[in-house]
């Protein structure tokens, strides 16, 4: 079968590849013209003249500050979940206590938690403890809300180091810490890395949260720019679509030169 | 294949303590297990480990950071949730108790009703458009010929944005005026899309196949490479052309992994929220609010928090009998055993 | 997903509440302990009042407002903006935290009465008492829209905002007519432009409350401002009444006349859709508040040179209202709360709002500020016509009837406008309409 041209699917993935490439090429070739022209012209044609103006506009409207809050967010949300969960999922794998399958399972209810489900008392627990309108505001609730989809990753590929491995280092006489870190960090660096994916995308595309739980500028991320961008300048389509392609751009630079472990990272969501 | 979903949806369907019965985990066991396995040496051996064991496992001080981490910021809330749903709150004074008078309201709530039912049909539509594209361009996908793999990395990129970013795209891309309806009248008409119904939910749905068919297409993918390949050769021996392998080893092989993306799907289905705050409103009229806006709609816009606590309760609850029912139907549990069988 | 197993369900979810209660305790630990010193850290105790503004293009008036204020005073002004979309749901959940603003922006009417109520708010009697100027320098019409239960709670800043009927002069001339005087004359006009192919009303349904602004001055043409005011009253009857029907069945006629096209609830203000339609010439006219030329000044500056036009609403045979009334934003307020630490800072503030320098700064954005001392300073507007227009307008005005939107408190905001959007998409008759307005909470 992998060897035979397969014409029907071939023709059902063209039609595929024309339905995404489209809106990307419209609006790739927006962000290249003027405002006038994309009205003018229409959103399909391809632009008189081109333009990087656009790009220019966004960053002295504050994108790089976006930009950069977006990262503290996404890089401190990922710190978190690395810090605690692989502690957790090696306490969960490995650990006789009674109270670990409670510990579990308040793990699994909170895979059934939307995150909009508790954003009302999420802004009153917020504002009480003073982050109102912070960035750690940001990050602790969103790390909070990775952790049991990133415990369950990382107990999955935990449960692959065999017996064998623990007992001989129980043999030897070593301490959790030391299991935990000769034997167990070092074999469970494919879940480690699908975690790091995950916990990264979900602070990168976060909206619920900085929209509830911030709103001066300075704290301002992408995601929010972004919204905020369409409701303020909304008449102006370039100048919004070439906020839109900044926002993708860190992503496509890692997907460039590190396509292979995000491609797995992302599988191991769904599986491995 | 392994998915995390499906260990999950499998260690709940057995009843058993999440510590026992993975496979590679013998020490998870019980002890009378491990003592009548294996020769008497062997049994000696163990004894001698599982006397050292004690010292090797960790406590529970390993699992305390993140458990208070999380229940600080997630179940704390979810338990004042349900708190203010007894209780009246315009985000001003103070909560008032108010015994059940929310939910008597949500139970006479007509728009309640209908976005629980615009949440299960967006959610179905999603299931329904995205599961056949996503396991026929994941089964392709998965071979390796080059020109597949320049394809793929073209569908990847939708996932490479934010919803965000995905819903502001679109909603500037399909301007009845200024976008591509503009320039394709023989194709949208007049371009009314978010104007009735049917095509606010239309586009509300495609917008979501775009963004998240690339993501079921990897997950499809990467279970169509495991499939092993003696089958097909197999096949191909007895004669069998593309499409009877496709039905007969690709589609039964998958299954599993039809299980994981849909559960996914649903689970993404039920908190759908940006897509709808930035393109719809919930709008025309309450057309397209679906119950994770409708509980926006209520605290944020209209300062009913209790009333939106209420809501949101719900969305929990038939996020949690959805994941049971789901368990049950597929029978997921029946085909662990034959898995571990084989 | 799956909730504890239901074998042992007594026992864990015993210890489940157990480990809850803790966390509780913990929560409640923490955040006494972080409240007290977020407390100290924000706003007011450093000697700095927080100027809390509807963040957009206007901004950098109260930008310069700010700057002065701080050359003269050692309690220092700070400007925060919150981007227009969020802004109401922004401020009603921090008003009563120690996030809380000192002075805030807001429309006045039913914007602010839900924050009177609780009591948040400082009445201002007393500044005005020490500076008589604060409430006599305005126009009256203009400065009780903040008045509430007979005391003031805001004064006005930036401008007002009549709502009026824009025009493109060039798709007029083309198709041989002009702005209409008389309802019939607009019914009129949606036909010829319709021959012409041309969308003759420009619409911003998917806002919403574009398309209520055809239902404020419908009701205001007809049965004059009393309507209104007797059903925001708690009298919901007036939704019933003949005069109510009469209006809903004018604006049913136009609708069904195809005077909006056919897609205006794909098409939005705040994106820039409706302007564009009415800069590009695919429509004739748009119904929009006086932002309407700053919008179109930014986005089509040839076109607000040229071509854009405007009128008052028209008027409607036999009809009870006034043909001089104006509907619209009548203003927008700075409301001081009751909890500033500087209040003697924050009424030195409000002088600013009548100061020449502000009127000025203001007339130069294109907003126009209704304090008395306005009229000298029009001919230094950005396009003086057009403001002297609007400041006769409104000054003449019998009745300058609030937005419906910002006379009902924001909690009616939601159901309001999807009872206007489903009324103009024919899901619900007239009957449907009135049921839903009656069912708006007042207070």
């Amino acid at each position: 079968m992998r060897q035979r041209p397969n014409y029907l699917a071939g023709f059902g993935s063209l039609i595929w590849l024309f339905l995404v490439g489209l809106p990307l090429y419209v609006m790739l070739t927006a962000t290249l013209r003027t405002q006038s022209d994309y009205s003018t012209s229409g959103p399909l044609s391809f632009p008189a003249h081109l333009t990087l103006q656009n790009y220019l506009d966004d960053f002295s409207n504050g994108f790089g500050r976006d930009f950069l809050n977006t990262i503290v967010v996404t890089v401190s949300v990922v710190a978190i979940v690395l810090l605690v969960v692989p502690p957790l999922a090696y306490a969960i794998i490995r650990s006789r206590h009674r109270t670990m399958s409670t510990v579990f399972r308040i793990f699994l209810l909170g895979l059934a938690i939307p995150a909009q489900a508790v954003i009302v008392p999420m802004f009153y627990v917020i504002s009480k403890a003073g982050l109102y309108d912070n960035l750690v505001g940001i990050i602790l609730p969103t790390a909070a809300f990775c952790l049991p989809i990133c415990t369950l990753i990382l107990t999955g590929a935990m449960r692959d180091i065999t017996s064998e491995l623990y007992e001989a280092m129980a043999v030897d006489g070593a301490s959790p810490a030391r299991v935990f870190r000769q034997l167990v960090v070092p074999l469970s660096k494919g879940g480690l890395s699908t975690i790091v994916v995950f916990s990264a995308l979900q602070a990168w595309n976060g909206f619920l949260f900085p929209l509830v739980l911030t709103q001066s500028d300075s704290t301002k991320v992408i995601t929010l720019g972004l919204y905020n961008f369409q409701t303020e300048h909304g008449v102006d389509v370039p100048g919004l679509l070439s906020a839109v392609m900044l926002s993708m751009l860190p992503i496509l630079v890692v997907y460039l030169f590190a396509r292979r472990a995000l491609v797995r990272g992302l599988m191991g969501v769904g599986g491995k | 294949m392994t998915s995390i979903i499906q260990q999950l949806l499998a260690k709940s369907a057995r009843r058993e303590p999440p510590t026992t019965g993975s496979r590679g985990d013998p020490g998870g066991r019980s002890p009378g297990y491990r003592s009548t396995a294996g020769s008497a040496a062997g049994a000696d051996r163990r004894r001698a480990v599982r006397s050292g064991v004690g010292a090797t496992r960790p406590g529970l001080a390993w699992a305390v950071p993140a458990t208070v981490f999380f229940t600080l910021f997630a179940i704390v809330p979810l338990v004042l949730v349900a708190v203010l749903s007894f209780t009246s709150w315009n985000g001003i004074g103070t909560p008032k108790l108010i015994g059940l008078s929310n939910w008597s309201a949500l139970w006479h709530d007509p728009v309640m009703l209908k976005s629980l039912w615009l949440s299960a049909l967006l959610t179905t539509l999603g299931v329904v458009v995205q599961t056949p594209i996503s396991i026929l361009l994941g089964v392709w996908a998965a071979g390796h010929q080059r020109n597949r793999a320049v394809l793929a990395a073209v569908y990847f990129v939708p996932l490479l944005l934010s919803v965000t970013a995905v819903s502001v795209l679109w909603r500037a891309l399909l301007d009845p005026n200024f976008g591509i309806p503009s320039d394709a009248g023989w194709l949208f008409g007049d371009g009314n899309l978010l104007g009735t119904q049917s095509g606010s939910i239309g586009v509300l749905a495609f917008v979501g196949a775009w963004q998240w068919t690339p993501l079921h297409t990897l997950i499809y993918q990467g279970g169509a490479r495991a499939v092993p390949q003696v089958l097909y050769d197999a096949a191909a021996i007895d004669g069998a052309g593309t499409v009877r392998q496709f039905f007969h080893i690709t589609l039964p092989q998958l299954r599993n992994t039809v299980i994981t993306s849909m559960v996914l799907m649903v689970v993404g289905g039920l908190t759908t929220f940006d897509t709808v705050l930035i393109l719809t409103q919930g709008g025309p009229g309450t057309d397209t609010t679906i119950s994770a806006y409708y509980m926006y709609q209520q605290g944020f816009l209209s300062f009913d928090f209790g009333g939106a606590s209420a809501i949101a309760l719900v969305l929990v609850v038939v996020a949690t009998l959805l994941s049971l029912l789901m368990v049950r139907l597929t029978g997921y549990d029946r085909m662990q055993s034959t898995a571990e069988g084989l | 997903m799956r909730s504890p197993a239901s074998v042992s369900r007594s026992r864990t979810s015993r210890k489940r509440f157990a480990v809850t209660a803790v966390a509780c305790a913990l929560v409640a630990g923490v955040t006494a302990g972080c409240g007290s010193s977020g407390g100290s850290s924000s706003s007011s105790s450093s000697g700095t009042i927080h100027i809390l503004v509807y963040g957009d293009t206007g901004n950098t008036v109260e930008k310069q407002i700010v700057d002065t204020f701080n050359k003269t005073s050692k309690v220092k002004a700070v400007l925060d903006t919150i981007p227009g979309a969020n802004y109401q749901t922004k401020l009603q959940t921090i008003i009563n935290t120690a996030q809380a603003p000192d002075v805030f922006f807001n429309w006045g009417g039913g914007s602010i009465a839900p924050f009177v109520k609780s009591g948040l708010l400082m009445p201002l009697d007393s500044f005005i008492a020490a500076d008589p100027q604060l409430k006599s320098d305005f126009l009256p019409s203009v400065f009780n829209t903040a008045v509430i239960d007979g005391k003031s709670y805001g004064v006005p800043m930036r401008g007002t905002q009549p709502v009026l009927l824009f025009d493109n002069k060039k798709v007029l001339a083309d198709a041989g007519i002009t702005p209409p005087a008389t309802w019939d004359q607009l019914l009129a006009d949606v036909q010829t432009l319709k021959a012409k192919g041309k969308t003759p009303i420009a619409l911003g349904g998917g806002d919403q409350w574009p398309t209520l602004m055809w239902f404020e001055y419908l009701y205001d043409r007809v049965a004059g401002p009393g309507l209104f005011e007797k059903a925001l009253g708690g009298d919901t009857s007036a939704w019933a009444s003949a005069d109510s029907q009469k209006a809903l069945g004018m604006l049913k006629q136009l609708v069904d006349a195809g005077a909006f096209g056919t897609n205006y609830d794909s098409v939005k203000f705040t994106d820039g859709g409706s302007p564009a339609l009415l800069a590009k010439g695919k429509a004739a006219f748009e119904l929009m508040g006086s932002w309407e030329y700053a919008t179109q000044k930014s986005a089509n500056p040839d076109f607000t040179k040229n071509d854009l036009g405007y009128s008052n609403f028209p008027t409607i045979a036999g009809g009870a209202g006034n043909a001089a009334d104006v509907v619209g934003n009548t203003n927008n307020f700075y409301s001081v709360l009751k909890n500033t630490k500087h209040p003697d800072a924050v009424a030195q503030f409000l002088k600013l709002m009548y100061s020449d320098e502000f009127v000025k700064a203001q007339l130069g954005i294109g907003n126009l500020p209704t304090t008395t001392n306005t009229p000298q300073f029009l001919s230094t507007a950005a396009d003086p016509a057009y403001d002297t227009y609007q400041y006769n307008l409104v000054k003449q005005a019998p009745s300058f009837q609030l937005s419906w939107d910002q006379a009902y408190p924001p909690s009616a905001t939601t159901a309001m406008h999807q009872a206007v959007q489903q009324f103009v998409d024919g899901k619900l008759d007239a009957a449907g309409f009135i049921k839903a307005m009656q069912g708006l909470p007042t207070s």
